[in-house]
């Protein structure tokens, strides 16, 4: 087998080019189907995210698919040289799994890379341009995503302001059923905020707005109820969670209004996410027994906590992926070492019998004992110079050159690789 | 057979006990689910050891201190196994598994083949209170290691600091439902087992306030009925109550380890 992988991602390509040579779900299909079969390209599939284009190749030639995307898009070579990667065998198998285990996201950890590596693997065998070596491939780059994920905390911890808004009100309520939520203020991060407890399980949502209409509204999102922005506290003792972002130049809710609160609540836990700029609840109500603030710069201090993680565990990520990328090398390698040692010795073998054929009238006035001479001189000729050959294929079986070495073997002998 | 018993199932609780070891120094829990089954493992033995020795001397194994402790040591386990399965908190094997393990070894350190019932005990009142005293205990003990849990992760969400090593911490209302659930279920114990003793005290010496463990057992008591009382009539939940379920927890230790001590009618020696 003989990978290659060219591509651009955020890492090395800014939107503007990213977006032009992104592939649609018409020309991803149509791409592929033309790829196949150029050259030595036995088999294809290719990623299209917004982050990412990645064309994953049976082949030896990765130029043949740097001028491919270039055609294909219509774009100069010159403009993304400097931005496309190639990479081969290993280096092309680690890429593919770092890729699928999220480590190569700009979020790493983030649970979307695996989906869409999916889907572009899906998309690929139904327009029948992966075979069996991208099909294996594949299969273990999801196996090992997925043993990252069980293994390591990269995907864990919560890394924006509403994740960690759940994660926190998870600490404090443990199952979010059954609770409910307030949300004060209708900001966009506010309502998000509420989106994720929703569906996190949060069972009931209450909004408050100066503008009543605005509060109908967005209660009729979330199927909560509206309450007017006058009689809000009156209504607060019923939240558990409550979701601070008014415009408000002063705070609207303070130490002495939240101790009421959590009085009428009987000492159950209250959850205050103050996501307002200036902000709407006292600090000092963090002092109250059962009631809990967090503002937007104690969350920030929680994302940065939990990023600092991930990449402590994204570490760990790594060694798993750099002994799954020796084992999948390992199995290819051997796999294709067998049959080629094989194919060596039939392809001498037929060689020496056409010969010893061709010459059949030269060898008739032979004694027995004579001919049988030959047949062994041949054979032993034959075995004397695979000997080499052989012993080097099997030590090549734990080099990263191998695949290359195992290609030059076949050229040079002129077997064909299994199919 | 019970004391090899006893001792295999001392050595399936060590796993459990150096679960809780490694998971405090690498603040990483690795070791959960191999100390999990050595524990049940060492339960279920644990129980045929009792109950054959309980075949061998044909009475109720709770007279020795020997089977107090090894008794005391069996309950905790039934109780973590049970507290297990109903909220899935792995983070309380921390505190259950090395209390387990200690029981379970001083069982093994007292035991003495010679020992016989003490001729002061020798009344059916033993079978009563000493099972009654003991069964709470257990109970409390989740209820303090369920306030230390609930104490740290509420520190951490206070201070707005958290700390990943936390992550394991159940979260404040299951530590709360937690401490009082086996606040419900042991006091109703421990005060039945204080009037039993009381009881068999007046049986025996007419009298019964003398002795040190009566009196720490008695104070002790008290401090669970004022956080019955704050629980239910004041509405206290979370922080406070923890704290007082923590001081009534370090009155248990001191009843319960503390009669060898001070000495008095407990040390039955």
């Amino acid at each position: 087998m003989q990978l290659a992988l060219v591509g651009l991602s955020h890492k090395t390509a800014p939107v503007e080019l990213r977006e032009r040579l992104a592939f649609n779900d018409d020309a991803l299909r149509l791409a592929l189907k033309s790829l196949v079969g150029r050259n030595d390209v036995s088999e294809v599939m290719i990623l299209s995210t917004c982050n990412r284009v990645e064309v994953v190749a049976e082949s030896a030639d990765d130029h043949l698919i740097r001028e491919f995307l270039c055609e294909f898009h219509q774009i100069s070579p010159d403009a993304v040289s400097n931005h496309l990667y190639s990479l081969r065998n290993a280096d092309a198998i680690r890429h593919i799994f770092r890729v699928a285990a999220s480590l190569d996201s700009m979020m790493v950890g983030e649970p979307q890379i695996l989906g869409q590596v999916k889907e572009a693997f899906r998309i690929a065998a139904d327009a029948g341009t992966v075979g069996m070596h991208l099909s294996a491939l594949m299969n273990r780059a999801f196996a090992v995503a997925k043993k990252v994920r069980s293994e390591t905390g990269i995907s864990q911890a919560a890394v924006s302001v509403s994740y960690a808004a759940v994660e926190l009100a998870r600490k404090i309520f443990g199952d979010l059923g059954g609770k409910t939520v307030m949300i004060i203020g209708a900001s966009k991060m506010g309502e998000l905020a509420a989106k994720h407890l929703k569906r996190n399980g949060v069972s009931s949502v209450l909004v408050t707005n100066r503008t009543f209409e605005r509060a109908v509204e967005l209660a009729q999102v979330f199927e909560g109820a509206a309450v007017p922005f006058e009689h809000f506290t009156d209504h607060m003792d019923r939240a558990d969670i409550v979701i601070s972002s008014t415009g408000a130049p002063h705070f609207i809710i303070n130490k002495t209004l939240a101790e009421q609160i959590i009085h009428r609540r009987k000492n159950k836990p209250i959850f205050f996410i103050d996501i307002a700029v200036p902000r709407d609840i006292d600090p000092t109500v963090n002092e109250i027994d059962n009631a809990f603030l967090y503002d937007i710069d104690d969350l920030q201090q929680v994302i940065d906590a939990n990023l600092k993680e991930r990449i402590m565990e994204a570490a760990r990520a790594e060694k798993i992926i750099d002994s799954e990328v020796e084992a999948f090398c390992l199995k290819m390698q051997s796999r294709e070492v067998v049959p080629t040692i094989v194919q060596l010795r039939d392809s001498l073998e037929k060689m020496r019998r056409e010969e010893i054929e061709r010459n059949r009238r030269y060898l008739k006035d032979l004694s027995p004992e004579q001919q049988s001479a030959v047949d062994h001189i041949t054979k032993s000729m034959v075995n004397k110079i695979l000997h080499i050959p052989i012993e080097q294929l099997k030590q090549m079986v734990h080099d990263p050159a191998g695949p290359d070495f195992i290609d030059t073997i076949r050229r040079i002998f002129n077997v064909k690789p299994p199919q | 057979m019970h004391v090899a018993l006893l001792r295999l199932a001392l050595g399936l609780y060590s796993v459990g006990f150096a679960h809780s070891v490694l998971t405090a120094l690498q603040k990483k829990q690795t070791l959960f689910r191999p100390a999990l089954i050595s524990v049940s493992v060492g339960f279920v033995l644990h129980v045929i050891a009792i109950i054959s020795r309980a075949m061998e001397v044909r009475y109720l194994p709770l007279t020795q201190q020997y089977e107090a402790f090894s008794f005391f040591g069996a309950l905790a386990t039934l109780g973590f196994l049970i507290a297990y399965a109903k909220y899935r908190i792995e983070s309380l094997s921390i505190f259950a598994f090395p209390l387990i393990f200690v029981m379970t070894f001083v069982a093994n350190l007292f035991y003495d083949p010679s020992a016989s019932i003490p001729p002061v005990l020798r009344s059916n009142w033993i079978y009563i209170h000493t099972p009654l005293v003991i069964l709470g205990y257990a109970a409390l003990f989740f209820a303090f290691a369920a306030a230390i849990m609930y104490l740290i992760q509420e520190h951490a969400l206070k201070s707005k600091h958290p700390v990943r090593f936390y992550n394991w911490l159940p979260s404040l209302e299951i530590c709360d439902d937690l401490a009082y659930r086996s606040l419900a279920i042991g006091f109703p114990l421990i005060t039945l087992g204080i009037i039993t003793g009381a009881l068999w005290a007046q049986a025996v010496w007419g009298v019964w306030a003398r002795d040190a463990k009566v009196l720490f057992s008695f104070l002790t008591w008290l401090v669970y009925l004022l956080l019955i009382f704050y629980r239910l009539i004041a509405g206290w939940r979370g922080r406070k109550a923890a704290y007082l379920s923590i001081v009534g927890f370090i009155g248990v230790l001191v009843t319960f380890l503390g009669a060898n001590i001070f000495g008095g009618l407990h040390t039955f020696q």
